[in-house]
């Protein structure tokens, strides 16, 4: 009797478990992807069918929208320069830090830690604190409105990451193979650019996209950095489109869905190193 | 490695050297010369155009004696305190369930995290359209259940509560590397209680988090550094209002920034790194050194 009681009890608690776990994840499901699938339903739809019901589906599916977002925002420009900013970025970024990942790596000299240290400690920093001087340093060196500007700026701000991912992927890179090569007469750069660098491709991957996504969604800095349309990033252009549609919303949608389709197949592609990126400082604490 | 057993030569020290400038040399320009930069600025009567002089403390003094300084500070406390302990116990709930690998775990991981990829700026107009009051999701979703709308960011009791929600509720982040930290743990552990027969929650709360306090003290921390320096949610739903209700020190430097009042902005840069340095340091020693769990771990 006692213990069938105890079963039952468990079996409760069994069922009601499994349907809290149910819920939970039910919950942050929908929370993550209904918005982004609402927002491309909309994007199809006529302003009235979104105004008269916004949960439903289109009757006919208006790629229109796309076409006037495309027209009126001069989105393929600001496509661009987006694309330009963020390739500038992470090659900048991924070439200073992994010069210095491959010394702070493979090399033994003094003051080698507080270099490290120093370098992935940036992460502590707020950076929206520091508008006032990046906003200085730019004009002074007349970089102002200047995309050139926002990649050296978006390729710094990575700076900490990039040396903490790029460090650990070559430190995990055994010496055997220099130290073969070093017989055979390999010089300080060819050990850099025809053994680590080729091994350190994974680690190089991972940190250039962290970068590649931030300088695609960054705002703020390009907010303060920029001014005219010919330096304009993708998000200031959808931005401003909230004035310049005021009534269209469907098709301001449609731009703002071009905007993260990018990031959604990057995303796609390479998660599992984005993952294994994020988790690489996990098991640290 | 060395080339001899004669240590570092001229020349081998000239190629570290060498391989470290690029980095060094914008880490100085972008970390180290802006945190000189606010310190000497704060204390400075400067509009970015004229001449700067030097007035003291003066700008810290007339922040903290600015009503509307004090409502950001506060706003930014409750940013930092709803992520810290909202968001990352969430983040824990979800890490623990996807750890037992129920049916799609690998999926649902990849798709919590999704949210991160997007822009701000886009993740703030989608938001603002789920929370606009004519044609909202959120509103269409009451009236189904016959609940009246609201206008959830023009009102000053709910716009606070709405720009965090949005925001709390993405919590892929720290759920990916809590769960990272839950698949460490040695299968030895679980073994050993499920044959003492340790129920689920039992495991739970005697193993599983003990052993990953040492990330989940991390984690809120740096959800509350986060909390700390907050901007962009809220300058893109709200740009701080209705009346102040959502503004952060971040939107006021902004505020200060755009009104050439260069001093004053450099000090809120200032007090921002200040109070999030403290807050770090704070947080960390508190929860290491009260959390009965944390010191069982160690």
């Amino acid at each position: 009797m006692n213990s069938v009681q105890r079963t039952l009890k468990q079996q409760t608690a069994s069922v009601l478990g499994k349907a809290g776990v149910f819920i939970v994840l039910a919950f942050f499901f929908i929370i993550a992807a209904f918005p982004l699938v609402w927002l491309f339903i909309s994007s199809l739809k006529t302003n009235l069918e979104l105004q008269i019901s916004p949960f439903t589906l289109p009757k006919v599916l208006q790629w229109s929208n796309y076409g006037n977002a495309l027209k009126m925002a001069n989105l393929p420009a600001l496509f661009l320069h987006s694309i330009y900013v963020a390739f500038g970025a992470v090659s900048l970024n991924l070439l200073v830090t992994s010069l210095a990942g491959f010394v702070l790596s493979r090399e033994q000299f003094r003051g080698r830690e507080l270099v490290y240290t120093l370098l992935t400690a940036g992460v502590l920093v707020p950076i929206i604190s520091f508008m006032v001087p990046y906003f200085t340093l730019i004009t002074r060196v007349k970089l102002y409105d200047n995309l050139i500007a926002l990649i050296i700026v978006y390729a710094s701000i990575n700076i900490p990451v990039s040396i903490f991912l790029v460090t650990a992927f070559m430190r995990s890179i055994p010496k055997e193979m220099e130290e073969a090569a070093v017989i055979d007469g390999c010089t300080f750069v060819q050990r850099y650019t025809k053994i680590v660098l080729p091994l350190a491709q994974t680690g190089l991957v991972t940190a250039g996209t962290f970068c590649f996504i931030y300088a695609w969604n960054e705002f703020i800095m390009a907010l303060l950095l920029t001014s005219s349309s010919s330096s304009r990033t993708l998000q200031l252009g959808i931005r401003f489109f909230t004035s310049q549609f005021v009534t269209d919303y469907t098709s301001m949608y449609a731009a703002i869905m071009i905007s993260i389709i990018p990031s959604i197949a990057l995303y796609t592609m390479l998660h599992n190193r984005i993952i294994s990126g994020l988790t690489a400082g996990a098991v640290k604490g | 490695m060395r080339r001899d057993g004669s240590g570092v030569s001229g020349r081998h020290r000239l190629g570290i050297g060498i391989f470290l400038a690029p980095v060094l040399i914008l880490y100085v320009a972008f970390f180290l010369y802006p945190l000189v930069f606010i310190s000497i600025t704060s204390l400075m009567e400067w509009t970015g155009i004229s001449k700067a002089q030097f007035i003291g403390f003066e700008n810290y003094k007339k922040l903290f004696s600015d009503s509307t300084f004090i409502i950001g500070i506060r706003n930014n406390f409750i940013w930092a305190f709803a992520s810290g302990f909202i968001q990352i116990p969430l983040a824990t709930l979800v890490a623990l369930i996807l750890a037992r690998k129920p049916p799609l775990w690998k999926f649902l991981r990849t798709l919590y995290f999704l949210p991160n990829v997007i822009s701000a700026v886009a993740l703030a107009m989608l938001w603002k359209a789920i929370y606009n009051p004519a044609y909202g999701l959120l509103n269409g979703l009451l009236s189904l259940l016959g609940l009246p709308g609201h206008n959830w960011l023009g009102d000053t009791a709910t716009a606070l509560t709405a720009v965090i929600a949005q925001s709390v509720l993405y919590i892929g982040y720290f759920m990916i590397i809590i769960l990272a930290a839950i698949t460490n743990i040695p299968d030895s552990l679980y073994e050993a209680a499920e044959i003492d027969g340790a129920s689920v929650v039992q495991q739970t709360f005697r193993i599983t988090l003990p052993m990953i306090s040492g990330t989940l003290v991390t984690s809120i921390t740096l959800a509350m550094a986060y909390g700390m320096r907050h901007f962009e949610a809220t300058f893109l739903m709200t740009g701080g209002g209705p009346a102040y209700a959502t503004t952060t020190m971040g939107i006021q430097l902004y505020n200060k920034m755009d009104a050439f009042r260069y001093g004053e902005a450099s000090a809120i840069g200032a007090i921002l790194i200040l109070l999030g340095t403290v807050l770090i340091v704070l947080i960390r020693s508190l929860l290491s050194k009260n959390d009965p769990m944390a010191e069982a771990a160690q």
